[in-house]
């Protein structure tokens, strides 16, 4: 890992306490959202705030289990997000299959599509396990390993060629025009 | 059964159907393919216009597809269950979309997950599958398991002993 | 002017879960529309052929998020027509609770939820705190805050104790307290009305032919419920009303939800007074030792009133130790799928995430 400049150093601590969701539920893990995001348990406190746009937004949040459909749009979106940018993985869905396995329409591993920095395990993972994951994460940010993006920069051929055995391929049909 | 059940019973004498009873407001009717639609069409005039829904089973051994129409009624609350064989090697059979329009997504999800081809909707796209490439897969014989091992790679761990043997001597669980 | 192409995508934040709706508009009126599913396809119906009729409980929940207890709930009755199986009375009553509690909370989730589309936060916040404490109850009984695989085929798992009891009593008072103020906030808001009343009135003959059920058919003036019309567990024994409107239109969809959860607090009461103390509360199905239960051959359709409509499974048996088949009903699809393509051209776009908001397309349970 190469050593981080004075000026990195700055904006890394200044990032990692601001940092904005992307608002996309991907799965079943969404319905935990709201509750960590009101006052409950709440998660603005933080810095942390649903963002609208993927041009602007600083985390993906793949709650749960992804459909090949869905993979195809995440990954457009995952390239429309600008550098720096996060991936966290929810729920056992994203780090073995879950219990899903041996469904033919999920995916069973996604780090061999979009690179992964923090995972939670549970199903479904509590509002607490969130916000310790979401700590964990800017810790990451402090310390420089938070380096997806760099990882997806360097190893985009294997990338792109996982996407292709496992989707066939990853352009978004128009559905009027077939 | 209730009594506007038999007496809808007593109606359909006609078609000659096979009557088997599962409560006391559900009735299961076995049908030839070609009374199928005169049936339906019978029971919603009296009463029964509520499609619930409209799905196929896959009789495998005796190489048959079993079509089911589950049919409501708001009146008295009783279910009936019209079931119907066709071949399974060449799977088609009539539209019902101009008794009940939204009979029209149903056929659809059918004809994407078991191949059965319905004439006069020609609205045959696939609805949830996108780029599929394989056999319909609610048929028996496709096997989902193979499919994900080939198409996505899962997580390697590193072998533990103690599991494997336990395994080898209980047999394989759960497929 | 012509006409452009508009992607209602799965990734925007008024959108009802993950769910696409493409469309041709011309300024600001839609002119032809199509939904899209399928984003959260997992193959539910391939995938419970191959566990046992037992481990499929841990899968069950799963296909309707928002309100997991009618999934469970419509397994279980499906398997015991088949087996004619007798279910303890207590047993009977807590699946009653069980059930209410879950609507109640899954009301006050979707009528807070209406602030989404309209800006009106504060009811989402409200609505999303009010529901916690429901959780917390589901947590007490049954371990888990979303999905309780709680109520089984043969009764239900474990026993309610009378500190649950108690906790129930309290938090009734405590909602019953909360819905004056969403009755200020909400209904009698002058902004709420302009946006909602007298949009998307959908008649009686549209509703039937389309083979709406739930609040859409009830806000047309017919009181068609399960409960009432096709009673199952002990709802023929409580007395409750069955509240129903005259225009059509989304406000009073969305009134005929919020006035449905005095009714379910009503039968609450009720079910915890009438409840028999007992010890047992589940007995096991068809022939077999352990976990491995073989159930004779059949086939049976169970069908539950939901939040959103009728919702059913309909299970077929060949005297395996796995089902056959299963096929489920979900409660939105005809007004997701059918609704969508008929009833959306001519309406314009902001009316789009109103109509997937009071109707209450639910994508999981469509997609399973």
């Amino acid at each position: 890992m190469k050593e981080r400049s004075i000026w990195e150093r700055i904006a890394d601590n200044l990032r990692s306490r601001s940092i904005w969701m992307l608002h996309y539920c991907t799965g079943c893990g969404a319905v935990e959202l709201p509750p960590s995001m009101t006052s409950r348990f709440d998660m603005e406190r933080f810095g942390i705030a649903p963002m609208a746009t993927p041009r602007q937004a600083d985390i993906l949040l793949i709650t749960g289990y992804l459909n090949t459909k869905t993979l195809r749009r995440v990954i457009y979106t995952y390239e429309q997000m600008p550098d720096p940018k996060y991936v966290v993985g929810f729920g056992s869905c994203t780090i073995n299959g879950g219990i899903y396995f041996d469904s033919y329409a999920t995916v069973n591993r996604l780090d061999y599509y979009i690179p992964v920095d923090v995972y939670i395990a549970g199903c479904m993972p509590r509002p607490e396990a969130i916000l310790e994951a979401f700590n964990y994460l800017m810790e990451k940010i402090r310390k420089g390993e938070a380096d997806g993006w760099k990882r997806y920069r360097e190893n985009y051929e294997w990338y792109k060629q996982n996407q292709i055995r496992s989707l066939g391929e990853v352009y978004v049909h128009d559905e009027f025009h077939e | 059964m209730t009594n506007s059940m038999s007496d809808a019973l007593k109606t359909l004498e006609v078609f000659r159907p096979e009557v088997e009873e599962i409560d006391e407001r559900e009735v299961k009717l076995s049908v030839a393919p070609d009374r199928v639609i005169a049936v339906l069409e019978t029971l919603k005039s009296l009463g029964y216009s509520h499609l619930s829904l409209m799905t196929c089973i896959d009789w495998i051994e005796d190489s048959q597809f079993e079509l089911v129409y589950i049919l409501f009624s708001w009146k008295d609350g009783g279910k009936f269950i019209v079931t119907t064989r066709i071949d399974r090697n060449n799977p088609q059979f009539v539209t019902v979309k101009e008794i009940w329009p939204v009979a029209r997504f149903y056929e659809r999800e059918i004809h994407e997950f078991f191949g059965v081809k319905f004439s006069g909707n020609e609205d045959m796209k696939p609805l949830f599958l996108e780029l599929w490439d394989d056999k319909p897969p609610l048929r028996k014989d496709f096997d989902p398991l193979e499919y994900s091992r080939r198409k996505f790679p899962g997580r390697e761990y590193q072998k533990d002993v103690i599991d494997e043997a336990k395994k080898i001597f209980r047999g394989e669980i759960n497929g | 002017m012509g006409e452009t192409k508009l992607f209602f995508g799965p990734n925007h934040p008024g959108m009802h879960g993950n769910f696409s709706v493409h469309m041709y508009v011309e300024g600001d009126i839609v002119k032809k529309a199509r939904p899209v599913p399928g984003f959260l396809h997992r193959g539910f119906e391939k995938l419970m052929e191959r566990r046992y009729w037992y481990s499929n409980i841990s899968l069950i929940p799963r296909i309707c998020v928002p309100e997991p207890d009618i999934n469970e709930i419509c397994y279980a009755m499906a398997i015991e027509k088949i087996a004619k199986v007798e279910v303890p009375e207590r047993a009977q009553w807590i699946r009653m609770i069980v059930l209410e509690l879950a609507r109640i909370a899954n009301h006050i989730w979707t009528v807070g939820g209406i602030g989404g589309p309209l800006g009106l936060y504060t009811a989402s916040h409200w609505g999303v705190a009010d529901r916690d404490r429901i959780l917390d109850i589901f947590e007490a009984l049954s371990g888990a805050r979303v999905y309780h695989m709680y109520i089984i085929p043969g009764g239900v798992r474990k026993n309610m104790t009378p500190k649950i009891e108690e906790m129930i009593w309290k938090t009734l008072d405590y909602i019953e307290s909360r819905l004056p103020d969403y009755e200020n906030l909400i209904f009698k808001n002058r902004i709420v009305h302009s946006r909602l009343r007298g949009r998307l009135i959908l008649t009686r003959e549209q509703a039937v032919e389309m083979g709406v059920t739930g609040v859409g058919l009830r806000a047309t003036g017919v009181e068609y419920d399960i409960r009432k019309v096709d009673p199952y567990l002990f709802y023929d024994r409580v007395e409750f009303e069955v509240p129903t409107a005259t225009d059509g239109d989304a406000f009073s969809r969305v009134y005929l939800k919020f006035k449905e959860i005095p009714q379910s607090i009503k039968i609450i009461r009720q079910a915890l007074e009438k409840m028999p103390q007992a010890d047992r509360v589940n007995v096991p199905i068809g022939r077999g030792n352990g976990l491995r239960r073989i159930v004779p051959k059949g086939m049976a359709y169970a069908h539950v009133e939901s939040t959103r409509g009728e919702y059913g499974f309909f299970v077929v048996s060949d005297g395996k130790n796995k089902p056959y088949r299963v096929a489920v009903r979900g409660a939105s699809y005809p007004q997701g799928l059918y609704g969508i393509e008929k009833y959306l051209p001519g309406t314009r776009i902001e009316d789009v995430p109103i109509w997937l908001a009071t109707m209450d397309v639910c994508a999981p349970e469509i997609d399973r």
